[in-house]
């Protein structure tokens, strides 16, 4: 029959898919020393964008072959649902978040493993969760870049607030609600300065016709390109549009007597409890903590190491000539409904 | 068997072709079974409308209360305004390019008709990428363009919010009412026109009074399909920054941790689609036009005169914009890309997977979800077609579910219920397939129904009486018959899988890319000739089996 | 012995106001043709379908060779009962070869025996060199052949035919019910043939059955029916009667074309109706008559006259094919027959 044969025929077909889809790792019958006999299947799921992680797990998968990183790139919000979902059926091993509020309100839900990195004593105070549940790995400030053919020097914002001034209705560009960073912005400003006030900036932000991209990455190209004059972006994003040769120029905004000072954050990543290949998640979180991995922050991706030591790239102006907003992480990340709810209240896209 | 049944149409419309009338159908005495396996089919179908209901009712009244608020009244005007402008837009180049082709001199006209049918296989995201590529003012090509041409930046509208989304999703969505409009045109009696001219009509006058109001009830159900569309769609509403339901929806989903919200959200669009789908079924119930029969001839064709050329400039421009332009650019980055070594290890492998691999899931999973759709719809259509009844009807119906749940609810209603209901299934492909199955189900049931109703039931009843049980008579009679038709059906989903975008990105498992997915993603990040071959690629294996398809056309023989 | 027999069956559509089959009862002797006729929607089809087991009965019960097959408390499917069915529009299975179409229903025989038997199905319907041949590529006559050998080749207990013919042309129609018939017969088939077209069902009967609204109004022979219609329905489908209205007279039935001497079962004064067919009125031209003729038509063997008579009643007449009236003239009309007409009593007079 025809049909009968038809149907077995695609059922083998997919079932040949399907078995040769996650492809066995080779059998290697002399590991190679050390960490590197390390291997199996490696879920992770990354708050960072694809092409922003991918060269570190690329130096760290050159180290051990034997490991299959299967990356999930999303937002850290979307993935963190992910892993409220999946706590009785864990299925990733390590999260990667671009800010510390989501790893911490995590970690107050229990989705983390204990773990403290090889190397982790030599990271700065603060950058380290609370029982071991989180490590930060690089650090990034949010700043203002701006396209210099469009904005005359004397015109220069220097406060995020000067962002709603009308005469900039239609000329700025910024990562919306989705993004890990502009939320952590809005975390870090209510805490700074309240609720209200915070609305009221959003409401700014707003009524001046902001366009809110679903990244970072359109932001800068669109600012390089001169689409838009200003953009509200991460430190890095200015580097790499200038990588690209782009008249473009950097502000670390709010430096003034009484201002809140550059909103800063920190990459961060945990071992996921129940992880169902945690030795391998470990393995990667000390590389991402060695001065190897916190090396290909910085040089890469022009980012702040966490660890002392690993030098800045070439231009980029290191934090301690600026002025810093400071939080309190912790409380932070307990507010995380309150900040999503004002987001929700003043409609940002 | 009589002549191919259309798939890309709805049914009643492709009926019109039919050589003789289908004899009044068997009532068989053993529905039983089969009501039930019919019935389980609807429930399958039923689960996320309902879930999605469930929790838009049981979601806090806070939720309700702050959405209500601000929300939903912004988000339903955009919604309304994009809906109602690709309708129209779709409508009036539709129309009106099935006109030139169907009823003027038009050179090139058989090769037109292609072209206006093609533009089915871009998804319209990838088209929005181009043409945005190619608008951004300043940055883009065409403003750089005119920079250099004039030697200073030159201010051109942004493509990005309201007027950009209207435009790319007309450019890709025209060909439905184009394809029903057509085969309406073309079916059309000779003498309803020349009864009009006699009674005094100029020639516009009778298209304007007589041909088009005719062609209503077709054109009707393909805005309503259209409109359908524009409610599920979200890669190009993302891309181009406009907010709809569907893209507030994502965003509630991947950018916050409370998804009541989105269930309410939900709630709201599922209802609203499913008035337009209501709506749609019914004109699909009424549109019944006259019997193609022996004294059918073509119209005459207008002769355009004076108007040729620019009529013809027209029509190119539309196929410029909605295939050309977009195949030529995927084409161009792809060069560059594979002549880029960087780009081309890029594009060959990242990260832990190949490219290959984004082609074969692509494949296999739609290939996967066109069976499973096609086999579940087969118990449906027999029920319906073979047992015509007010239960059996209203599951028929109850299938067409899948037009009004947008892919982003289907997601958000899979991500709740897959982990509770069946973990062990959490976090594989196969909820990606459950997704697309629940989705294109409607597009198998009608396939299978059209191809059922084209069949006549003395078949069947003729091997009963040769001594074949039910079963046995539909396996080796009914089925080997009906093949062609389902596999179109097949075909239709797996078309429609291979684009989908939202759920495939909400779904999906760790490391598990497919060809629509990398797209997004790369386009995301930037890196548009990455994203290029792929998009190609995607872009054929759709062209494929849409070829085949509309091979069975009337209008493309 | 007794083929099939039909006792009390009634059928009912959910929607219909009336059963679509109401109470028929009738037997099917072997080797015996009983043709269903009436007009459309009489219920002779869905009493076909319920024979088959298309359909399952409301009430009544169907014995195929003393073997109740449907019946309150039973229902056998189709592909138990061992019928045969040739349909209206042929049903050959499109993508099976002629050969393959006639071997459907030999799937449980040895190989050998059924290849045996569809060659000499395909040379008993004289197709052997089309055996490979698929239904599209053949012509009507040819599928109809096809379609018969199929329903014969696995010897049902009865064949089941509806409407064979009504798919072919007049002139193939009518070579084809010849070998049909011929063919049923040499194989001493036994039959229930559904026809709307009473000549067809004359010449294929052994014995006919008039269908009237889902009731069974008279079962016989050819002759019976024909000669001794036994309702006024019969009269009027199976011989084109009209219809003269009478009065019961000791002397026999007086109407309108003089005193019919017929002794009739019905008291005297009270108003029938007479059938009349063509061949039962001869007229002459006469200056003052009772009636006047309104059309010939020429039709070889006879002239067919249209008369109307001064009450207003239009009859037929025929008269042989040299007698050549004008229309307009002036005739004198009677009854003619040689026979005792069938007499019905005049309802609508009460």
């Amino acid at each position: 029959m025809l049909p009968r044969r038809l149907i077995s025929s695609l059922f083998l077909l997919v079932s040949a898919l399907t078995a040769c889809a996650p492809a066995a790792p080779s059998v290697s019958n002399t590991p190679p020393a050390g960490q590197a006999s390390i291997g199996g299947k490696l879920v992770v799921y990354s708050g960072r964008s694809e092409p922003l992680i991918r060269p570190v797990i690329d130096a760290f998968k050159a180290q051990n072959p034997r490991i299959e990183v299967l990356l999930k790139a999303g937002s850290n919000s979307e993935l963190a649902n992910a892993l409220i979902e999946e706590r009785a059926n864990p299925q990733a091993d390590l999260f990667i978040t671009t800010e510390v509020f989501t790893v911490q309100s995590l970690a107050q839900q229990g989705v983390f493993k204990s773990y403290r990195p090889a190397g982790a004593d030599r990271l700065p105070a603060g950058s380290i969760g609370p029982d071991n549940s989180w490590v930060g790995l690089s650090r990034r400030a949010r700043v203002i870049m701006y396209n210099t053919d469009l904005v005359a020097n004397a015109e220069l914002p220097k406060s995020i607030f000067d962002l709603t001034d009308p005469k900039w209705k239609g000329k700025i560009a910024a990562a919306g609600s989705t993004n890990g960073s502009t939320q952590a912005q809005i975390a870090t400003m209510r805490q700074l300065l309240g609720d209200t006030e915070t609305e009221k900036w959003l409401r700014g932000l707003l009524a001046n016709k902001v366009i809110f991209f679903g990244g970072h990455t359109d932001v800068r190209k669109a600012v390089g390109t001169g689409e838009f004059a200003l953009g509200l972006v991460n430190h890095y994003y200015y580097h790499l549009q200038v990588a690209e040769g782009s008249k473009v120029g950097i502000i670390y905004p709010d430096q003034g007597e009484g201002q809140v000072g550059v909103i800063t954050n920190a990459t961060a990543a945990g071992v996921v409890k129940g992880a169902p290949n945690a030795e391998a998640a470990q393995a990667l979180m000390d590389f991402l903590v060695s001065e190897q991995g916190q090396n290909l922050f910085a040089a890469q991706n022009y980012e702040y190491p966490l660890l002392p030591g690993v030098a800045l790239r070439q231009g980029v102006q290191p934090l301690d000539a600026f002025r810093l907003a400071k939080v309190d992480v912790a409380s932070v990340a307990r507010e995380t409904k309150a900040t999503f709810d004002l987001i929700e209240k003043v409609g940002l896209p | 068997m009589k002549r191919g049944n259309s798939l890309i149409l709805p049914a009643w419309l492709s009926r019109r072709f039919d050589a003789h009338p289908v004899r009044r159908p068997a009532r068989l005495p053993l529905p039983v079974p089969l009501a039930g396996v019919a019935g389980l089919v609807a429930l399958f179908v039923a689960i996320p409308v309902v879930y999605i209901f469930l929790r838009a009712a049981g979601a806090d009244l806070d939720d309700w209360q702050r959405l209500l608020q601000a929300r939903i009244w912004s988000l339903l005007g955009n919604t309304l305004l994009l809906v109602a402008a690709v309708t129209g837009g779709a409508l009036v180049i539709g129309v009106s390019m099935a006109w030139l082709t169907e009823r003027t001199d038009l050179p090139g006209r058989k090769v037109l008709r292609w072209m206006f049918a093609m533009p089915l296989a871009i998804p319209a995201y990838i088209g929005g990428i181009v043409h945005l590529a190619l608008l951004r003012p300043r940055g883009g090509l065409l403003p750089q363009m005119l920079e250099s041409l004039f030697g200073q930046p030159v201010l051109t509208p942004s493509p990005l919010g309201f007027l950009g989304a209207a435009f790319i999703l007309t450019l890709f969505t025209f060909p439905y009412v184009y394809l029903l409009s057509a085969a309406a045109f073309r079916s059309q009696h000779a003498s309803l026109e020349e009864a009009a001219r006699t009674l005094g009509c100029k020639s516009w006058q009778a298209v304007l009074f007589v041909t088009l109001p005719a062609l209503r009830p077709g054109l009707l159900a393909g805005a309503l399909l259209v409109a359908l569309d524009i409610l599920a769609e979200y890669g190009t509403v993302a891309l181009l920054r406009y907010e709809t339901f569907s893209s507030a929806i994502f965003v509630q989903l991947s950018g916050r941790y409370d998804r009541s919200a989105a269930s309410v959200l939900s709630g709201v669009l599922v209802a609203l689609a499913m008035i337009i789908l209501w709506t749609e079924l019914r004109v699909q119930g009424q549109a019944r036009f006259t019997q193609m029969d022996g004294s059918w001839r073509p119209a005459p064709l207008t002769a355009l005169g004076r108007w040729r050329f620019p009529m013809l400039t027209l029509a190119l421009s539309v196929v410029f914009a909605s295939l050309l332009v977009p195949v030529g650019v995927l084409l161009a980055w792809s060069v560059v890309a594979l002549l880029d070594p960087q780009t081309l290890q890029e594009v060959v492998r990242t990260g832990s997977r190949g490219f290959l691999s984004f082609a074969l899931n692509s494949l296999w999973t739609s290939a996967l979800a066109a069976l499973v759709a096609v086999t579940l719809s087969l118990p449906v259509a027999v029920f319906s077609v073979r047992h015509p009844s007010r239960i059996s009807r209203f599951v028929a119906r109850f299938c067409q579910v899948g037009y009004a749940i947008p892919g982003v609810v289907i997601a958000l209603s899979l991500v709740l219920l897959v982990n509770r209901a069946a973990p062990v299934l959490y976090g594989t492909p196969f909820v990606v397939v459950i997704a697309y199955v629940l989705r294109h189900m409607p597009q198998a049931v009608r396939a299978s129904e059209a191809a059922l109703n084209q069949l006549s039931p003395a078949l069947e009843e003729a091997a009963r009486i040769s001594g074949r049980t039910a079963l046995q008579a539909f396996r080796q009679v009914t089925l080997p018959l009906i093949l062609p038709g389902l596999l179109a059906g097949g075909a239709l989903v797996f078309l429609t899988s291979l684009k989908e975008l939202p759920a495939t990105l909400l779904l999906r498992p760790a490391g598990f890319d497919t060809l629509a997915v990398r797209v997004w993603v790369w386009a995301a990040d930037g890196f548009d000739a990455q994203a290029a071959p792929a998009a190609l690629l995607l872009v054929l294996a759709s062209a494929t089996p849409l070829f085949f398809l509309l091979r069975r056309e009337q209008l493309f023989k | 012995m007794t083929r099939l027999s039909v006792t009390h069956l009634i059928k009912r559509y959910p929607q219909a106001a009336l059963p679509a089959v109401q109470d028929v009862s009738f037997e099917v002797e072997d080797g015996e043709i009983l043709a269903l006729v009436g007009p459309s929607g009489c219920g002779k089809t869905t009493t076909l379908r319920l024979i088959a087991g298309l359909e399952r009965p409301d009430a009544g019960s169907i014995c195929l060779n003393g073997q109740e097959v449907a019946s309150d408390t039973r229902f056998i499917p189709p592909e138990q009962r061992g019928v045969g069915m040739v349909f209206q529009d042929h049903a050959l299975f499109p993508h099976l070869n002629a050969h393959d179409n006639i071997a459907f229903g030999l799937r449980r025989w040895r190989p050998a025996e059924a290849r045996q038997v569809v060659d000499d199905m395909l040379k008993l319907v004289g197709l052997a060199p089309l055996a490979r041949r698929f239904p599209h590529t053949l012509s009507g006559g040819e599928r109809q052949r096809v379609a018969l050998a199929r329903a014969l080749a696995p010897r049902p207990v009865l064949v089941l035919m509806d409407e064979p013919f009504s798919s072919l042309d007049t002139d193939l129609r009518l070579e084809m019910r010849e070998q049909v018939r011929s063919l049923l017969k040499t194989m001493q088939a036994s039959v229930v043939f559904v026809t709307h077209d009473q000549e067809e069902a004359m010449y294929m009967g052994d014995r006919l059955g008039v269908f009237k609204s889902g009731s069974l109004e008279q079962i016989g022979t050819p002759e019976q029916i024909y000669q001794t219609s036994a309702t006024r329905f019969v009269a009027e489908f199976m011989g084109n009667s009209s219809f003269v209205a009478g009065e019961v007279t000791p002397a026999g039935i007086w109407t309108e074309l003089g005193l019919l001497s017929q002794a009739v079962d019905l008291p005297a004064a009270a108003a029938v109706e007479v059938a009349v067919r063509a061949d039962d009125i001869d007229f002459q031209p006469h200056p003052v008559g009772n009636g006047v003729i309104i059309d010939r038509s020429f039709r070889g063997m006879h002239n067919l006259y249209r008369l109307r008579l001064d009450s207003g009643l239009e009859l037929r007449a025929f008269k042989e094919h040299t007698t050549i009236l004008p229309v307009g003239e002036r005739v004198h009309a009677r009854i003619n027959a040689g026979h005792p007409l069938c007499v019905f009593p005049d309802t609508a007079k009460g």
